[in-house]
């Protein structure tokens, strides 16, 4: 009889999920796949609120990347009330920075979070290392100096926020047309000096390298597991400037393939004529794709990797070293390699806090003209975000009637583009990890753990759920039949 | 009837003092889960313990045995699905690296246990678990949390009288 392997739930990945590996009598994987259980309803909740109340409202949903919500929903908000990107007029340049500057902050600490306290466990102590040791814990008791470290670049990153959106988490800086306070020239001086307790932005850059070499010994010494780990090809998706490079904040939506031709580029304004969603019934995750190339060609890799394949060049010194020794590895074309979305996200790491620090020193930060009001005639109802959040590209997209009140809203998040990837990192993982097995170590379950990691997941974001949900777990045998089921709630 | 399940009871007024920190855990946008918060509002409004620093946030995060470290004393207040507890119950915590972390989920012993290692000290600890029932998205206390609540605060407010 054929065997489910079932591993519930995904340590260490935000929200809820499970895994489901399908063996064949010889054991021999014939499926696999990634399932989202928890099922999330913040689009309709927000309808009916104010519309000013949604970048509030919708933050919420998130509480590691609530910055990049916010900020995608302010931009939403500049549409709706007619000086948003769509409309052709711009908030003013000093607001515009300040919201980049909380964005920056965001990305470093998201990316410190997910590389210093999930990944660098794995790297250094290796798949099979026991669970207890595998950890940020375990990480504490070997190396303390280092959590020392990445507990003052978390609470120098959360200073930045909260100097910025007035809060350390879910803030309310950004405000229809702007946002509504600068940064001080203490508040700056502090951040960029330190002071007892809180290190100086030179010594995020040195952390921020050093996390970096940590990738760079252990590839050294793993590369062939690491580059061999679910390597496969797909489309890479990130927002650009107007010379073709990434940019965390505005830009076009650019799609490139494998050999960096560009596939795709368009206003995200437009995004519903290029982009549509699939639906199955075992996930309440959506799958969305190009509707040119259809469902199974058409996905997209966001996120860390994505990006780095996308963009060409950084503006900024020590990470466009670094990038130029990522993209000289694949010898120009793009990065497949699953396990190098945690070396895409180490360099920008390095790169978040090179452009901190380049904003730190900019006088705009410190000026007045923070807000523009246009005449209510301006009105327009309908706004769309894109940002570049730390997992990939993540939209907003709401409607309001002419009282103000949301009627439709529509958010696509990181981990929804990127779930067509994960299930094929799962199913890459499973073949080479589980094939013709008959005895699953600790090591190979956690090796599909690492595979969906990668993408640094947050399953709670992506499915907007709503309150609890119940946990079904179904077992199949070969032939299709339901030979078992729980339910936990 | 007394419904308190007191299975430790510090006396509280240590906690009055510039050393000590109170730290409400919770999200009120998920109903009985703003407990904590619930109770910190009602702390500040009511100018109570009011040499103590008092915070609110929504999730625990390793940088807070950083926070913890300057500190003589930490009292969190948390929300607690747990069937034991039938009202409010207080605990003593000890530093555990208990391996239950995820970004979003990290233990009070846990990050006691940083400020240990990370540190080299170790403040006095406590937590009030306050019991709640529904965590669904939707702001506002239920009922009986809110009588639970209220029964918490009275032990707060007597002691405040001593003070």
């Amino acid at each position: 009889m054929g065997k489910k392997i079932i591993i519930d739930p995904v340590t260490r990945v935000e929200g809820h999920g499970k895994v489901t590996v399908h063996l064949d009598d010889n054991n021999k994987v014939i499926d696999a796949k990634l399932h989202v259980v928890e099922f999330r309803g913040f689009e309709k909740f927000v309808q009916g609120h104010p519309y000013w109340e949604a970048p509030m409202l919708l933050q919420r949903i998130c509480g590691i990347c609530f910055v990049s919500h916010h900020l995608c929903g302010a931009k939403v908000l500049d549409d709706m009330i007619g000086v948003g990107y769509s409309t052709g007029k711009h908030i003013t340049v000093s607001a515009e920075k300040l919201r980049r500057l909380g964005h920056y902050a965001q990305q470093l600490q998201s990316h410190v979070t997910a590389y210093f306290y999930l990944i660098v466990p794995e790297m250094l102590f290796g798949m099979n290392a026991p669970p207890e040791q595998r950890n940020v814990l375990g990480l504490l008791e070997a190396n303390p100096e280092m959590v020392k470290r990445v507990v003052a670049l978390r609470k120098w990153g959360q200073e930045v926020i909260k100097a910025v959106l007035g809060k350390k988490m879910h803030g309310i800086s950004s405000v229809p047309g702007g946002v509504n306070q600068n940064l001080s020239v203490e508040a700056r001086d502090r951040l960029l000096n330190g002071e007892e307790g809180l290190i100086s932005m030179d010594e995020v850059i040195d952390y921020a390298q050093d996390g970096l070499k940590l990738f760079y010994d252990f590839h050294k010494k793993n590369r062939e597991e690491v580059d061999s780990f679910a390597e496969f090809e797909a489309l890479n998706l990130s927002l650009v400037d107007e010379k073709g490079n990434v940019d965390y904040y505005h830009g076009k939506m650019r799609i490139v393939d494998n050999d960096k031709n560009i596939v795709e580029e368009f206003d995200y304004h437009e995004y519903l004529d290029f982009f549509s969603e699939g639906t199955e019934e075992w996930s309440y995750m959506k799958f969305p794709f190009l509707k040119r190339l259809g469902r199974e060609k058409g996905s997209v890799r966001v996120g860390p990797l994505g990006r780095l394949n996308v963009t060409k060049a950084y503006t900024t010194p020590l990470a466009q070293e670094a990038l130029e020794r990522f993209h000289h590895y694949t010898k120009g074309k793009s990065n497949n390699k699953t396990l190098h979305t945690n070396w895409a996200r180490a360099i920008e790491i390095l790169h978040s806090a090179e452009l901190i620090k380049e904003l730190l020193n900019d006088v705009d930060l410190q000026k007045d003209s923070l807000i523009l009001m246009p005449p209510k005639t301006d009105w327009t109802g309908e706004g769309i975000g894109v940002v570049e959040a730390p997992r990939g590209t993540l939209l907003h997209h709401y409607k309001a009637n002419k009282e103000g009140n949301i009627t439709f809203a529509n958010l696509v998040v990181a981990t929804t583009q990127n779930n067509t990837v994960m299930n094929r990192t799962v199913r890459s993982v499973a073949d080479k990890y589980l094939n013709g097995n008959d005895i699953i170590t600790e090591g190979m379950m956690n090796a599909i753990e690492v595979g969906i990691r990668a993408y640094d997941p947050c399953l709670s974001c992506a499915t907007h759920a709503v309150g609890q949900m119940p946990l079904v777990v179904t077992i199949f045998d070969a032939n299709g039949n339901k030979i078992d089921e729980q339910i936990k709630n | 009837m007394n419904l308190i399940t007191t299975k430790y009871h510090p006396d509280l007024r240590i906690f009055n003092t510039t050393s000590s920190l109170i730290y409400g855990i919770g999200n009120i946008g998920r109903q009985d889960d703003g407990l904590g918060w619930a109770f910190i509002d009602w702390l500040t409004k009511e100018k109570l313990f009011s040499k103590a620093e008092t915070m609110k946030h929504y999730q625990l995060h390793l940088e807070d045995a950083d926070l913890i470290s300057h500190k003589k004393r930490v009292l969190f207040i948390d929300a607690t699905k747990e069937p034991d507890v039938e009202t409010f119950e207080f605990v003593k915590i000890d530093p555990k690296l208990d391996f239950t972390f995820t970004s979003h989920d990290i233990s009070i012993a846990s990050i006691l246990a940083t400020c240990k290692l990370c540190f080299d000290y170790i403040p006095e600890v406590y937590l009030l678990k306050i019991k709640g029932y529904e965590w669904e998205l939707k702001e506002g206390l239920t009922d009986k949390a809110i009588e639970n609540l209220n029964i918490s605060k009275d032990i707060f407010k007597n002691i405040q009288k001593t003070i």
